[in-house]
């Protein structure tokens, strides 16, 4: 093998285990912040690993016999794992090729499919409209995701992640960046699941939608991904469109990309902790909006701005 | 025959104009309580008199098991003519021989689950009911076993009968069932909503509930004595408590005709509201956290927090004070405590506004309360929806004013309307309380008479006498009915909890809303499904066939729990 290989092989290792391992950390920080800000005490830092570890060594109980069933907790995770291997994490991303952009859309997009499936596959009615709403925030976030995107690949004129960043490293900041940015922002919100809107899961209405029929293990894997998710949107985001300083090495790089992704979450966890839960309609209606601002974000990149 | 208001005469003259010579007997046994015998055959248009001639409004029927008193059965149908201050009881005498009466929910749909009740408690069958299903007894419960009859004793327990389920409505053609309850994250006791929808659209539901009976009124009335009831009321809710203590104890009082000195007035009117002020802001955390807003839960219990420690150290317990008894209180507030409310209450007031305008300025709350579970004037009023939601929509009633109680005559509350007819009207009317109960605190700790807190009751307390008091709980009027009987207990003791009629607007407010609405429409009513069941007699698992002991119980629970146990 090659040495090129190598370090490929390498480089998907420790984005992928930057993933799994630093995703409960994340969670266990924003946990803290939520409980700072209602005047609790609040968890340890390490509280979502102890969960993890917990519910590893649960009952699996199991309402359907479905092999989907069994197994879409597990893809769900290896999918967001598939992902950390496309998005840049403090130097190009491990597996970028000329186009790497639409397979990341479209990974994203299966990862949120699966989730929806193990609701179907639960078949319980509480699943079923978790399972509805996750599809319908898809079809209203997805678009601003894309758009963005693209604004990115009009703007350095490749399809390339990796490209993009290095472009934009060197190029600084255009208006259709900043306010692609700003749309990307708004649609982590809904891609972290955090309130307001994390309709589809909904405690207080059908007690955890999708979540509602898992157990053990597979809950477990399945609240896993959703963490890793969230850190790796949140990279995704602060790679391409906030990509200063760039040093060059790639440790400092990393050390800056994770206190950026650091930042950027607890301002996702601060409008969590200060907003009560929106319906499914309003928070379409509420992308369709945002959708509107990516849109001008392209167009402003279309005209070279 | 004794009438002596204008407002009593008119309303006698207008029923004897209908009824005629049904109208057996008229008589005043309160200044404020307007007794009528009449046939029960008239019943019905007596009641259409009452509603839609006159602005009386429904409160709760009290069935009675009088054979004992060679009577037959009793069905007395209360009203409220709030503009006068008045109590109007319709007294039907009901043969023992033949238990049917014409039901009156096709006039007053609000007496739907009195009537029911009063079918189930003591077997006299309301016909032309537009849904005679069982109500409050449990599914196995044997027919023809009433357990507020007078010869049903209150420790018998009925055999139960395995695998019965409650009948409930089959969802209409093309939509299907999302179950909410038995037992639901946002509810915090058992109730079985069945909604029916089209995708997450509600187009029907049906109810089941009372799985909270703890036969309280069957208690009362065999088990316990005079001195023993305003203890056992306080048990009725863990959050309103003091209010069915003090409403238990005032209609007692009246029955007997002795009045509490002014300082116990004082003190009880204290206590009421300090019981709202830490209800309302329980209610506005619970409401936060099912729109998911948990920062508002906890900084809105925060605040209430301190409220709590007054109250423990006034009373020796944060909640169920134990100070009411009949004719007064067992407990004073010290000089020193009295000035110590005023400090507590200061920065709970600063933090109250701040909340306010926090959420006066929420788009997302607004979103997700304007607009939503509206419940119109119109049905508010035919269902005698009572407290913060009748007040939401539009209809100024508060208990406080139409029947001046404790020391709200010396110190009157305003009534806090307002006309939204939504959840979001609902909070306001809330909100616009908390202040209102701050003011209303300082007012009376600032007027509060010295002198003794406990009026002795010198004599036997004669049987046969009636009392009806009602008090406004944070969650709208308690009505508690007592007729004395021999061995110092009453004869009957009936209590209606805000909660039962508000309960029976949730299918006119949850029709065309989505699934999402459901939980915080319920949770703008403020349930207390505890407070609402509370007549039954028996725990249906421990039926007499087997009574576990605790060591049973542990054993076979260890025994399930080993690895490889039965599940």
């Amino acid at each position: 093998m090659s040495n090129g290989a190598l370090s490929v092989l390498g480089l998907c290792a420790v984005n992928v285990l930057l993933a799994l391992l630093l995703a409960p950390l994340y969670e266990g920080i924003l946990r803290k912040l939520r409980a700072v800000i209602h005047s609790r005490q609040g968890p340890p830092l390490t509280q979502s690993y102890l969960d993890l570890l917990k519910l590893l060594g649960k009952e699996d109980l199991r309402t359907s016999p479905g092999a989907l069933y069994a197994f879409a907790p597990a893809l769900t995770l290896a999918s967001v794992l598939v992902l950390a291997t496309l998005v840049p994490m403090g130097t190009a991303p491990p597996l970028g090729f000329a186009g790497d952009i639409i397979v990341i859309v479209y990974v994203a997009a299966v990862s949120a499919v699966l989730a929806i499936l193990t609701a179907f596959a639960s078949q319980s009615p509480y699943a079923f409209v978790g399972g509805s709403r996750e599809m319908m925030l898809l079809l209203a976030v997805e678009p601003v995701v894309v758009v963005t995107l693209i604004v990115g690949a009009v703007n350095a004129g490749t399809l390339a992640t990796g490209d993009i960043v290095t472009w934009h490293t060197a190029n600084g900041p255009t208006i259709s960046m900043v306010v692609a940015s700003v749309a990307l922002f708004l649609a982590l919100q809904a891609q972290a699941g955090k309130l307001p809107f994390d309709i589809p899961e909904a405690d207080q209405e059908i007690m955890g939608g999708p979540l509602v029929e898992l157990s053990g293990a597979r809950l477990a894997l399945l609240r896993w991904a959703l963490w890793a998710k969230q850190l790796v949107f949140a990279f995704l985001l602060v790679e391409i469109f906030v990509p200063w300083p760039s040093t060059g090495t790639y440790y400092i790089d990393l050390t800056l990309a994770l206190a950026k992704v650091l930042l950027v979450l607890i301002l996702v966890a601060v409008v969590d902790a200060v907003n009560p839960r929106l319906r499914v309609e309003q928070a379409m209606r509420y992308y369709a909006r945002v959708a509107f601002v990516s849109l001008s974000a392209l167009a402003f990149a279309v005209i070279g701005m | 025959m004794s009438v002596e208001s204008d407002a009593a005469a008119q309303i006698t003259q207008l029923l004897g104009g209908r009824i005629g010579a049904s109208l057996l007997l008229v008589e005043q046994p309160q200044p404020d309580t307007l007794r009528f015998e009449i046939d029960p055959g008239a019943v019905r248009a007596a009641a259409k008199a009452l509603v839609q001639d006159t602005p009386a409004r429904y409160l709760i029927t009290v069935g009675i098991d009088e054979r004992p008193l060679d009577r037959g059965f009793a069905i007395v149908h209360l009203f409220s003519l709030d503009s006068e201050h008045l109590f109007l009881a319709l007294d039907c005498a009901v043969d023992s021989e033949n238990t049917r009466i014409d039901a009156i929910t096709p006039i007053v749909p609000g007496a739907n689950w009195a009537e029911r009740e009063f079918r189930d408690a003591i077997g006299v069958e309301p016909e032309g009911h537009p849904d005679p299903r069982r109500l409050m007894l449990p599914d196995d419960w044997p027919e023809g076993v009433y357990p507020l009859r007078r010869d049903f004793r209150y420790d018998y327990h009925p055999p139960s009968a395995g695998n019965v389920r409650p009948v409930l409505r089959e969802p209409p053609k093309g939509s299907s069932v999302i179950p909410m309850g038995p037992f639901f994250p946002t509810l915090e006791e058992p109730a079985h909503w069945r909604l029916f929808v089209e995708g997450e659209k509600i187009v029907g539901c049906d109810y089941r509930g009372f799985y909270n009976h703890r036969a309280i009124e069957k208690l009362g009335d065999s088990a316990m004595t005079y001195d023993k009831l305003p203890f056992l009321a306080e048990r009725i809710c863990g959050i309103c408590g003091f209010i069915h203590s003090t409403c238990c104890c005032q209609a007692l009082e009246k029955a007997i005709g002795i009045q509490a000195p002014a300082r116990a007035r004082y003190i009880r009117t204290i206590m009421l509201e300090l019981e709202r002020i830490h209800s309302h802001l329980l209610w506005l955390g619970i409401a936060a956290h099912i729109v998911g807003f948990e920062t508002l839960l906890m900084q809105s219990w925060r605040i209430r927090e301190p409220v709590m420690w007054l109250t423990e150290e006034i009373s020796g317990n944060r909640k169920t004070y134990g100070m009411n008894c009949v004719g007064g209180l067992r407990r004073d507030i010290p000089a020193d405590l009295t000035a110590k409310i005023q400090e507590v209450l200061l920065p709970v007031e600063r933090e109250l506004r701040a909340v306010r305008q926090a959420i006066v300025g929420d788009t997302t709350i607004l979103a997700r309360t304007k607009g939503v579970g509206v419940l119109t004037r119109q049905w508010a009023e035919q269902i005698a929806v009572v407290g913060p939601p009748a007040r939401a929509s539009g209809i100024a009633i508060d208990a406080r004013v139409d029947h001046p109680y404790a020391a709200y005559d010396e110190v009157p509350a305003r009534i806090c309307v307002q006309e939204g007819s939504d959840i979001w009207a609902r909070v306001v009317v809330r909100m616009d309380e908390l202040e209102e109960s701050l003011r209303l605190i300082r007012a009376a700790t600032a007027a509060m008479p010295g002198g003794p807190i406990r009026t002795e009751i010198a004599e036997e307390i004669p049987p046969g006498r009636i009392g009806i008091s009602v008090v406004e709980a944070p969650r709208g009027e308690a009505v508690h009915f007592v007729m004395t009987g021999g061995d110092n207990r009453p004869y009957r003791w009936r209590v209606r909890a805000p909660t039962y009629p508000n309960l029976q607007a949730v299918p006119a407010m949850v029709q065309g809303e989505t699934v999402a609405d459901v939980p915080i429409t319920v949770g703008s009513l403020d349930p207390c499904f505890s407070c609402t069941e509370r007549v039954e007699a028996v725990d249906i698992r421990n039926a007499k066939t087997r009574v576990y002991s605790r060591e049973e119980l542990l054993r076979m629970w260890q025994e399930k729990s080993a690895p490889g146990g039965e599940r």
